[in-house]
């Protein structure tokens, strides 16, 4: 998933907004900025705190319930503050790097993860992973630093694809494509019948549409590439980035033209209504879906362009990381592993509504025919791929934001705009 | 002694400290996490050069004389109308001071529903034939910044109103009657008598108005967050996505630095008239 991780949670972040603006613009920026040496949650080695973003109702709901079971086991006490995502977003920096931070974050794995552990702000969380032997290798991976160490604990992952409902394609009479060639002319088809046929949600939810970049690139030019260019190793106006446009350009005329003025939960609605055919998108849009409709969507992998390259997919992880400076990082291991375990990773999957996999393999999903085949799809990719923000940093991911944006309206100009983003990109890099 | 220390100390700690750390920071490069790495004035150098500065430079500008002048027009105007007492008179004045009291929260949600696809803005063109010039009102850079700055003009001419409102209550009813009796009609009445009478309540406003010109944030990032695009950017945006998105806290505090200068120069340059004329 992605942006400031990301519209589910945007309402909440509006609020803290709303009052930051009505601060004076040069003292309130400093007065944020010079906080970072403010007081935070302090505890001595008694409970271990842990800061969640989780803020949705059936997340919390499903993250309080966890640690009420932790706390009856006797390996220690901890206690969960939630905070809105924006919220936790923008402070998570501050936290990490005040003088008595909170133990544990929930937070994503990947490089913005890495780079807090860049930084030596992390936790050497190694003796959890002591435990977790049968973790798949690409978790493990995931979940280490430049240093060779584990920094990260994984509670979960989930897919991208392209969602549609089984009773509307079965209504138009069209299967899933397999190749780009058959996406393009399930594209056409569906737009000869008067449907709009790929939806999009871009008004207020922008990131969405790196969903778009990160696929064709990794199905064009790999994901090893995608990698080094979202690490600053690649350049944005290299002619591979511009393949990707080209390809894109091919399936421009067919997006709703609406998609640029309403949010992703919008292009949900529109979806399910048979308005649009189809929509890439994470499995986290289902939170938006009623019940009733939830049985009757189905989703196909983002269509193979070249054989050639090594399959990847989008597979965003999330999980938890610990502060380096926590007072009790005996604790913070504690809960960890207990958070890690069958038992605490199938307990939230129960909980929450979200369609998602638990990260240990002996943990079991919902056995619902979507999860399953989402499952056999991550299964089968050579490389996991996290999300634009996730492999890159969600300092990056506006300069993106505003490429792909104008590529949409403007075709014409990707040449220009390849050259700003480099450029955006290189200011990001530099700091 | 006291009256006048405390007040300075408390201050010092919460206004003019960070303050100058501000301009500390600009001076500086700075993620938010590592130290702070002196670069000079390198980060106003870049910002000669910057696209995106210049590009919501020229809207808070835009802002500044559409809003600014618009709210302060409109919100003369209603005063003007709704400043005799007449039956009635109180009902059209709550109403137009209702919008300042919605939170800003709610004023964007209701401004997003008026602005969605088929929703009721579009509706309205379509009933009058006005179809073809239907657009996606925030995603088009043609028309977001012009979208935001309506629901931002809502919002401020109930408050002008009432300022104006105040001045116009303070007026001496015998300068009118006075100026009736020597055989001036309405408009030079209101050229002659009320304007200059005014004078006090303009200076209220005006810095009223710069001051919130220059901090319009929250609608701006509401609805369209600056974009598609930073075609709807603000120097308040900008600074505010630089710093807290982008982690260039160096940076943004530069475009801070901008963004005091221009409000303290629109303000003093008004003051400093004002006291002339009264010298």
């Amino acid at each position: 998933m992605s942006d400031f991780d990301p519209g589910r949670r945007r309402f909440l972040g509006h609020l803290g907004l709303a009052g930051l603006g009505a601060l004076g613009a040069s003292s309130f920026l400093s007065a944020c900025a010079s906080s970072a040496s403010g007081p935070t949650a302090s505890n001595s080695s008694g409970a271990v705190t842990i800061q969640s973003n989780l803020s949705s109702p059936q997340a919390k709901a499903a993250m309080e319930k966890l640690i009420a079971n932790f706390n009856t086991q006797g390996k220690g006490t901890a206690s969960l503050n939630t905070i809105a995502s924006e919220t936790f977003r923008t402070q998570l920096p501050t936290y990490l790097t005040s003088a008595n931070p909170p133990d544990l974050y929930t937070w994503y794995a990947g490089s913005v993860a890495n780079d807090y552990a860049s930084r030596d702000l992390l936790l050497d969380v190694s003796d959890v992973w002591k435990s977790l032997g049968d973790y798949p290798q690409s978790l493990r991976t995931l979940s280490t630093d430049a240093s060779g160490k584990q920094i990260f604990v994984p509670m979960n992952n989930y897919w991208w694809g392209f969602f549609y409902r089984k009773s509307n394609f079965a209504k138009w009479g069209v299967q899933e494509p397999k190749t780009w060639t058959d996406f393009l002319a399930l594209c056409e088809t569906l737009k000869s019948k008067g449907i709009p046929p790929i939806g999009i949600g871009l008004g207020d939810t922008p990131w969405v549409a790196s969903a778009w970049f990160d696929y064709l690139n990794i199905r064009i030019n790999g994901a090893p590439f995608h990698r080094e260019l979202l690490a600053g190793k690649q350049r944005f106006d290299d002619p591979k980035v511009k393949a990707v446009f080209t390809r894109w350009r091919e399936a421009l005329p067919y997006f709703d033209p609406k998609g640029k003025a309403y949010p992703f939960q919008e292009a949900t609605t529109a979806l399910l209504a048979g308005k649009t055919g189809m929509f890439l998108i994470g499995t986290f849009f289902a939170d938006a879906a009623p019940k009733d409709a939830l049985g009757d969507l189905d989703f196909f992998r983002f269509p193979i362009i070249d054989p050639a390259v090594p399959l990847a997919e989008e597979a965003p992880t999330d999980g938890f990381f610990a502060s380096a400076k926590t007072a009790n990082p005996t604790g913070a291991k504690a809960l960890l592993t207990y958070l890690s375990g069958v038992e605490a990773q199938e307990a939230y999957v129960k909980a929450s509504s979200g369609i998602v996999l638990p990260a240990n393999p002996k943990a079991k999903a919902s056995d619902s025919p979507l999860v399953v085949k989402g499952k056999a799809m991550l299964d089968e990719a050579k490389e996991l791929t996290q999300f634009f923000n996730r492999d890159s940093s969600d300092a990056l991911q506006p300069t993106a934001d505003t490429a792909l944006t104008k590529f949409i309206d403007k075709p014409d100009q990707i040449d220009a705009i390849l050259r700003e983003w480099q450029a955006g990109a290189e200011k990001v890099f530099k700091g | 002694m006291a009256f006048v220390l405390v007040p300075f100390a408390v201050e010092s700690v919460w206004v003019f400290w960070p303050a100058l750390q501000g301009f500390w920071f600009s001076l500086t490069r700075w993620d938010g996490m590592s130290p702070t790495t002196f670069v000079g004035v390198d980060n106003y150098v870049e910002m000669a050069g910057d696209a995106t500065f210049r590009g919501a430079l020229l809207n808070t500008v835009i802002w500044l004389v559409l809003f600014g002048g618009l709210s302060v027009l409109g919100g003369f105007g209603m005063a003007l109308v709704l400043q005799k007492e007449r039956r009635g008179v109180g009902f059209y004045r709550a109403a137009l001071f209702t919008p300042v009291v919605f939170s800003l929260v709610v004023t964007a949600l209701v401004w997003r529903v008026f602005y969605q696809p088929d929703g009721i803005a579009d509706t309205l063109l379509r009933a009058v034939g006005l179809e073809q010039l239907i657009r996606p009102w925030l995603a088009d850079p043609q028309t977001a910044l012009y979208a935001v700055i309506l629901p931002a003009l809502w919002r401020q001419i109930g408050y002008v109103m009432v300022l104006f409102l105040a001045g116009l209550k303070a007026i001496d009813p015998a300068l009118h009657e006075a100026a009736r009796m020597d055989g001036a009609n309405s408009w030079q009445r209101l050229r002659h008598v009320t304007i200059p009478q005014l004078k006090g309540v303009n200076a209220v406003v005006l810095s009223v108005i710069v001051i919130d010109s220059l901090r319009s944030f929250d609608i701006v990032w509401s609805l369209t967050k600056g974009g598609p695009y930073h075609s709807s950017e603000l120097l308040s945006t900008y600074m505010y996505s630089t710093a807290f998105q982008s982690l260039r806290l160096g940076y943004a505090s530069a475009i801070a630095v901008v963004i005091f200068v221009l409000a303290l120069a629109v303000i003093l340059g008004y003051l400093v008239r004002a006291f002339r004329e009264e010298a």
